[in-house]
């Protein structure tokens, strides 16, 4: 070790001299400098000191090499010696020596040199270095198409000990200029022999577009060497390049790539590159070497079906590359294998998600079958519709499971789906074709069918639809063993003779898997039959009882079993059987001669297959006497019919009918119901509403047939068509007679339940509301409702008057029409001369006896009703009349002159009154005292008076009373009396009435109760009172609170007298008293609605 | 040629009509076969332009950009249509026939390796596919009348030579693209070049 710190940490020994020095220092000194003493001797023997490196690439071999000490020369080498080996010294004659690995440890190494000197070293294996040889690379090959780069170099692991680690680092340059574009380590394990290596790597930038090169280096790593590992020399570089072309290139060309992904595009070139798109989609340009440039092309949309173009131009030309850029196939959905004849499997299947990539880019999918080993491809150019992806996989003999695995692959990627199958449970056979039918009887065909396939070993399921002309479709299965393309037989049973059918046959197999398509429709017609019964037959003897009609009803499609040809009637009796001819098919009725009764007669119906069972029905009717007719009427286009169930009738009831119209023997239609019933619904087409119809009940019994009951009805009823036919029979002065006839039968239309007489007086149409309930008093009806009566007289009728009558029937379905008509009452000749002659007689007695009378009185009737007149002139009362009326105002007399009404302006101190009501006082208002209390003077009132009767009157205190009376001035008077008037105006400060003239009605109304008190001084000052009560013309306003005072009064509202005045009236409006509301009733009041408080 | 034109769409039929039965020994007038290939070239000329269209618009952008133009793009196998007035006024009959007769031998040979690469490139177009095997067939009919023409006026007719040799396989999508407009391009361009010559025969040679 201690040439070791020599060789390799010279100074860490006078390092370490120098801290020993100071502790104890005596001792120490001593034994350094005898070791340095020493050193120095040795070092002087030989040389200078050196060091020995020592190397290996293997491990197992260590090369040593040292520097020969100064004054030594290298060829004076004699041996190295090395302890602990079986031969410790080896000649050398260079600086340089190999030896095998030393075990771990130091070991001392000598070397001895020719002129006696020597070195010593101590060697250890940490001190050894373990470089790798430089590793060579094998290959170096370029996929163009992928950009990728393929190395392949060997380990040399033989000759290492293993396991050994290997650390490589691979340099990937590009361009001339050598960048490095990928560095990458990776490790490896060396298995002790020669292993080859593979690295790959793609390039983004296509490997055409610029040179390439590639180096390689390692380092070891073993756990059992302890020396130093380092990384071996890179290897030479290998290159990639391609031969440039005289023409600017673009790359990559024509590749495939996946939609969405990031491309590098390149243009080598020349001359200088302008511009570079895909599509018309510019790109910045980035330089490469010299003129090359490249152009990014991020997230490729998915090409048209031509591709993507990415050009480049120059000045002079254009480049480009198409790129396709799509979707690996998606995975092949809905995989299904069947098979339709047991001899190919048809698979199909959907490609799922649309690659964009066609022409030689598209989907190739490859149908391999794992247990046959046999494969199918299919490849279109174009895209196909979903449903033309299928392959036909022969299948093989004796091989009933198939294992397949689809397979969808394009160059971006590629997908499968498999599916394992029974190819016997997925049948699916073919169109049952040549579908054929004969017939085996009338109601049995044979049905035969091809049906292509291989089904020897499986069982067929078929159907077969049938399907009958107004009948619901029947399908019946069947189960038929399988044979090998062959025809199929099947019979179909329960059929109806002489029917048109139509087949159609599919077919499955078992177990199921699916139905083919129906087969072609295949129509047939069933052969014939025999009638399955006879005719329904009916006979009806004629009216003279000669002639027996029978008539049959045809057989219906279901009974008939083929088309009938003729009928043949025979009849029969105790005796003999006696044939007629036979009857063609178009005719249903015939008629025999019989001499007597009692015949059986049988109808068949024949067919080429045969005759029907005959029908029998006996010729002979039982009488029955205890027949009556009654009424029917139907109920929703039937007519019901009950009867009570009679023993006797062994066979069937028959009900046949016939218009009643009809003559006898008439029959339109019967049908036969089975003996144990008791009802039945009579139904027809041939029912009309209003026809009356007659039914006939008849009971079969062994003898034959017995009517049981006879009905007439309606299937429903209606109005009368027509009115009833009625003239008058008779006319008298106050009655008439009407007679009418019948309607007939057809016009009627429904049972008659009576007519409607109706008559009023004139000759005017009848109202149009005439009814049972017609409110028009002058309208008599009389309703008749035996329809038996014939004849009506209606009575209690005014004489010579014109009577309007109407007549209808009516029926439960409604009225007739009417008829009308006008009849005139005839004249009752006795009444007019009495009702002339006494009258005339009586008048001339009473005037006769008034003449009389009149003559014998003439002197009383004189006085009495012609006095004599006496001549005013001589009056001596009217000579003194002045004086009387200045002198006194107690004596008056009335003079009775004519009145002229004249307009007197009344004016009043106060106006309170909003309105002015010009009102004609036919009323005592104006001189109401308390209605107007605080009347304002200057307001005026109208008051009509007679100008020459005017008188003054003086105001009593009694009238003072009558406070807030109104200020009556008449202006006129005035004009005339101011002088006296004006002295008592001013005497009395409460109002006072000057009254010259009183009119009639200056009534003391307010407050009630100076009513009688201002009654009286009325009586006293009125120089004219009126002939009435003046008490009670008080007007009593209904929102006037007296007026509840004195309701017991009877207010009348007028004057006796001829006087009209006129005046204003100023009602009260004075809020602040109380009173005036107390004044009762206004006109103000009235018309403006208000409230009294 | 007959039997070739047989089994084609209608409108080509009509072509079979066209075209002379080509009887050596029968005397024939120039004007009238003259007249034929002048009618035929007239109905090619009608067609040309949507070709080309159709064509570029099947080829994606930028080709199928409106007013894409690459005058500079040639066919070393294909004879340009484009001559200067004067070396084609300068020619006699004989050599504008044969050099018509010599393009439309490269471009029936063209047309049908451009109608192979699209069925790579645009194998779900029919319509393309069909209008350029309708140019092919109309570019073999007007060959057929320019023989007729070519012997009427007792020129020989030179042999087909094979114009595309070996260069047209292995060529990148997007030279089989260009190959395709050069040739549609050029197809065109020839058919009025054929038009004036043949109106200039027709004025020489008339009915």
């Amino acid at each position: 070790m201690g040439v070791y710190s020599w060789w390799r940490q010279p100074s860490l020994m006078v390092d370490n001299k120098r801290p020993r020095m100071a502790p104890n220092l005596p001792q120490l000194l001593s034994a350094l400098t005898l070791l340095h003493l020493t050193v120095q001797v040795n070092s002087l023997k030989r040389g200078a000191l050196q060091d020995l490196k020592c190397t290996t690439s293997n491990i197992q071999e260590w090369e040593c090499t040292w520097t020969t000490p100064q004054g030594v020369s290298r060829g004076t080498v004699k041996e190295v010696c090395i302890k602990d080996r079986p031969q410790p010294c080896q000649k050398l004659e260079t600086t340089k020596f190999k030896i095998k690995a030393l075990l771990p440890g130091d070991h001392e190494v000598t070397i001895h040199y020719q002129n006696g000197f020597q070195s010593k070293f101590t060697l250890n294996e940490k001190d050894v270095s373990l470089i790798p040889d430089t590793p060579e690379i094998l290959a170096l090959s370029p996929d163009f198409r992928t950009s990728m780069l393929l190395l392949k170099w060997s380990d040399k692991g033989s000759a290492f000990p293993y396991p050994s680690n290997a650390t490589w680092e691979i340099k990937v340059l590009r361009s001339r200029s050598m960048e490095t574009v990928k560095l990458v380590s990776f490790n490896t394990v060396l298995s002790g022999k020669d292993t080859v290596h593979h690295w790959n790597w793609t390039s983004e930038l296509p490997l055409e577009c610029a040179p390439h090169s590639v180096g390689i280096r390692w380092r070891i790593d073993n756990h059992h060497f302890s020396g130093y590992k380092e990384w071996s020399n890179w290897s030479p570089l290998k290159n990639v390049s391609r031969p440039r072309g005289s023409e600017p290139e673009v790359f990559p060309q024509d590749i495939v790539v996946l939609a969405g992904s990031n491309i590098t595009f390149c243009c080598l070139s020349r001359t200088k590159v302008l511009s570079g798109q895909i599509g018309n989609t510019l790109r910045p340009l980035i330089p490469l070497d010299g003129e090359d440039v490249v152009i990014h092309v991020l997230n490729i949309p998915f090409s048209e079906d031509s591709g993507s173009n990415v050009v480049f131009t120059t000045h002079y030309d254009v480049y480009g590359a198409v790129i396709f850029a799509g979707y690996p196939p998606d995975i092949p959905r809905k995989l299904n294998c069947e098979t339709r004849d047991l001899k190919e499997i048809r698979c199909s299947w959907n490609p799922g998600r649309p690659t964009r990539l066609v022409g030689p880019r598209n989907t190739e999918y490859t149908l391999f079958e794992s247990i046959s080993g046999k494969s199918l491809v299919f490849k279109r150019f174009e895209t196909l519709p979903n449903e033309s992806y299928w392959l036909a996989f022969q299948m093989l003999p004796d091989q009933e499971i198939y294992n397949f695995t689809l397979t969808s692959r394009n160059r971006l990627g590629q997908a499968a789906s498999a599916l394992l199958i029974n190819v016997t449970e997925r049948v699916a056979p073919h169109v049952p074709v040549s579908l054929k039918v004969k017939d085996n009887s009338s109601t049995v065909v044979t049905l035969s069918w091809h049906l292509p396939g291989n089904f020897a070993k499986i069982t067929l399921l078929c159907q077969v639809r049938i399907y009958k002309a107004n009948s619901e479709e029947e399908v019946r299965n069947t189960t038929i063993k399988g044979v090998e393309d062959s025809v199929y037989f099947v019979n179909v049973d329960k059929l109806t003779p002489y029917t048109t059918y139509a087949f159609h046959v599919r077919c499955s197999t078992e177990p199921f898997w699916k139905w083919s398509k129906w087969s072609n429709e295949k129509q047939h017609l069933t052969t014939e039959a025999i009638p399955s019964k006879g005719p329904n037959i009916w006979r009806e003897w004629s009216s003279n009882g000669k002639k027996l009609y029978i008539y049959w009803k045809p057989l219906s499609i279901n009974e008939a079993n083929g088309e009938i040809l003729s009928y043949k009637i025979s009849c029969s009796s105790n005796e003999e059987t006696q044939s007629l001819s036979e009857i063609p098919v178009s005719q249903h009725k015939a008629e025999i001669q019989l001499d007597k009764s009692d015949y059986v007669i049988s109808v068949v119906a024949k067919n080429s297959a045969g005759s029907s069972p005959p029908s029998k029905i006996a010729s002979m009717e039982i009488p029955n006497d205890n027949i009556t007719v009654e009424q029917v009427v139907g109920m929703g286009k039937k007519i019901f019919l009950t009867w009570h169930h009679d023993p006797n009738m062994t066979c069937d009831y028959v009900i046949k009918w016939c218009n009643s119209s009809q003559p006898e023997p008439c029959l339109m239609d019967w049908i036969k119901v089975p003996s144990n019933s008791t009802e039945t619904a009579i139904e027809s087409d041939q029912f009309q509403p209003g026809v009356r119809y007659n039914f006939y009940l008849y009971g079969c019994t062994n003898q034959g047939y017995q009517l049981l009951r006879s009905v007439t009805g309606y299937i429903e009823e209606l109005a009368p068509l027509v009115a009833p036919n009625f003239t008058v029979e008779d006319t008298s002065a106050d009655s008439i007679l009407v007679k009418w006839d019948d309607i007939p039968v057809e016009k009627l239309q429904g049972f008659l339940k009576g007519y409607l007489l109706y008559f009023h007086k004139g000759d005017r149409d009848t109202p149009k509301s005439r009814g049972f309930e017609s409110g028009h008093s002058d309208i008599k009806l009389k309703n008749i409702t035996d329809t038996s009566q014939r004849t009506l007289r209606i009575a209690d009728l005014t004489e010579q008057t014109s009577y309007h009558l109407v007549m209808q029937a009516y029926t439960n379905g409604g009225l007739s029409p009417e008829r009308s008509m006008i009849v005139v009452t005839k004249e009752n000749s006795v009444g007019l001369i009495i009702a002339i002659l006494i009258p005339v007689a009586v008048a001339v007695i009473v005037g006769v006896v008034t003449s009389i009378l009149c003559y014998r009185k003439r002197e009383w009737i004189k006085e009495t009703f012609y006095p004599d007149i006496p001549n005013p002139e001589n009056c001596k009362a009217l000579q003194f009349q002045k004086s009387v009326c200045e002198g006194s105002s107690a004596l008056k007399t009335l003079e009775m002159n004519p009145c002229t009404p004249n307009n007197v302006e009344v004016l009043e101190s106060r106006s309170m009154v909003p309105k002015i009501e010009d009102t004609e006082i036919i009323s005592p208002i104006a001189e109401r005292p308390g209605e107007i209390p605080e009347a304002d003077p200057e307001n005026h009132v109208v008051v009509s008076y007679c100008p020459p009767v005017i008188e003054e009157e003086i105001a009593k205190p009694a009238a003072d009373e009558a406070g807030g009376a109104s200020q009556v001035v008449y202006l006129d008077v005035q004009s005339m009396y101011q002088p006296q008037a004006k002295p008592e105006e001013e005497q009395d400060s409460d109002p006072v009435v000057v009254a010259g003239y009183k009119p009639q009605m200056h009534l003391p109304i307010n407050p009630a109760a100076e009513d009688t008190a201002a009654e009286d001084e009325a009586d006293k000052t009125a120089g004219y009172r009126p002939q009435a009560n003046v008490n009670t013309w008080h007007l009593v306003s209904p929102d006037s609170p007296r007026s509840t005072d004195s309701n017991s009064e009877i207010v009348s509202f007028g004057s006796p007298c001829s006087i009209n005045s006129r005046q204003f009236l100023i009602p009260p409006k004075d809020e602040d008293s109380p009173k005036s509301n107390g004044g009762g009733w206004s006109f103000t009041n009235f018309f403006q609605n208000k409230p009294n408080d | 040629m007959l039997t070739l034109l047989c089994p084609l769409p209608a409108p080509l039929c009509l072509l079979s009509l066209l075209l002379p039965p080509l009887h050596p020994a029968a005397p024939v007038t120039p004007s009238e076969p003259i007249s034929q290939a002048y009618s035929l070239a007239l109905y090619m000329q009608k067609n040309t332009s949507t070709l080309l269209q159709t064509y570029l618009h099947y080829q994606g952008s930028p080709f199928s950009d409106p007013g894409f133009s690459a005058p500079e793009l040639q066919l070393s196998s294909l004879p340009p249509a484009a001559v200067s007035f004067k070396a084609w006024h300068a020619m006699d009959d004989a050599e504008r026939l044969s050099r018509a007769q010599g393009a439309f031998v490269a471009l029936t040979q063209h047309l049908q390796l451009v109608g192979d690469d699209q069925s790579d490139l645009n194998p779900g177009s029919p319509i393309l596919l069909a209008q350029l095997g309708a140019a092919r067939l109309r570019a073999q009919g007007l060959l057929g009348n320019m023989a007729a023409v070519m012997t009427a006026l007792g020129l020989s007719i030179p042999p087909e030579e094979d114009t595309l040799g070996l260069v047209s396989f292995g060529a990148s999508a997007f030279e089989r693209k260009c190959r395709g407009y050069i040739v549609t391009r050029e197809y065109g361009h020839w058919t009025d070049r054929a038009v004036r010559d043949l109106a200039l025969l027709k004025a020489k040679y008339p009915s």
